[in-house]
């Protein structure tokens, strides 16, 4: 785990994970590691858990959808500042079609896309953007505390 | 994950305990579709299930839809509460 920054109001913290399935109870321990230490209440962090999670998940299962196993790594960073959680995600899967996202409307989701819809209640706002040499995609999902 | 099965007056009851997720959901998968496809009733207890997300709807889901085609049921029981705040957040799906 790499720490940023660190006091109770102010906190900047990211761990690289390989990208596969197992590494998704590693991705929710290092979730909670972090709101611990920002104090959240129980039921709010394992909302924001089972946001990461699922978008850890969204990562294995469709930026790399096909590939049976890779050494890859994806980044998760979690930061707070003035009571705005920010978390990102970075990745060098296949790129997200962001307007396939984007367009879909609520009553047109599967069980499939439960994970999105999932996020989408828990959190404020995901953006999807291309990700900045050598990351693909980088997702950011943003909640005010 | 861990899981403990047994079965009385023909109700298999799988106990399960741990966290499910993408990782394990295709293990529970190979124990309750057999069963269910023998046209048993299944119920899952998720008293001891601490953390349940997407891949746990799924497997609901399916199991249900799978039952259904086969004349059988699935029940879930003793839901623990961060598996019930999950199914409150899909219920739209179930």
């Amino acid at each position: 785990m790499s720490i940023e920054t660190s006091d109770l109001n102010k906190i900047s913290e990211k761990k690289d994970f390989l990208v596969n399935s197992a590494s998704l109870k590693d991705v929710r321990s290092f979730s909670r590691e972090v709101f611990d230490k920002l104090k959240l209440n129980p039921d709010l962090k394992e909302e924001l858990v089972l946001a990461i999670a699922e978008a850890a998940q969204n990562i294995v299962k469709h930026a790399y959808k096909d590939v049976s196993t890779t050494t890859d790594r994806m980044v998760v960073r979690i930061s707070c500042n003035e009571k705005l959680l920010e978390i990102s995600f970075f990745d060098k899967g296949k790129p997200v079609e962001k307007e396939k996202i984007k367009h879909r409307a609520i009553d047109d989701i599967k069980p499939g896309g439960l994970g999105t819809f999932f996020i989408q209640q828990i959190m404020d706002s995901i953006v999807f953007k291309d990700g900045e040499d050598p990351w693909i995609n980088n997702l950011v999902l943003t909640k005010k505390l | 994950m861990k899981y403990k099965l047994s079965e009385e007056n023909n109700i298999n009851t799988i106990y399960l305990n741990g966290e499910i997720d993408m990782e394990v959901v295709d293990g529970i998968r190979a124990v309750i579709f057999p069963l269910i496809d023998n046209k048993k009733e299944v119920h899952i207890n998720m008293k001891d299930v601490q953390y349940m997300d997407s891949s746990g709807i799924s497997l609901i889901i399916e199991s249900r839809k799978r039952a259904k085609e086969n004349n059988s049921k699935v029940e879930l029981k003793d839901i623990s509460k961060p598996v019930e705040k999950v199914l409150t957040m899909a219920k739209k799906f179930l």
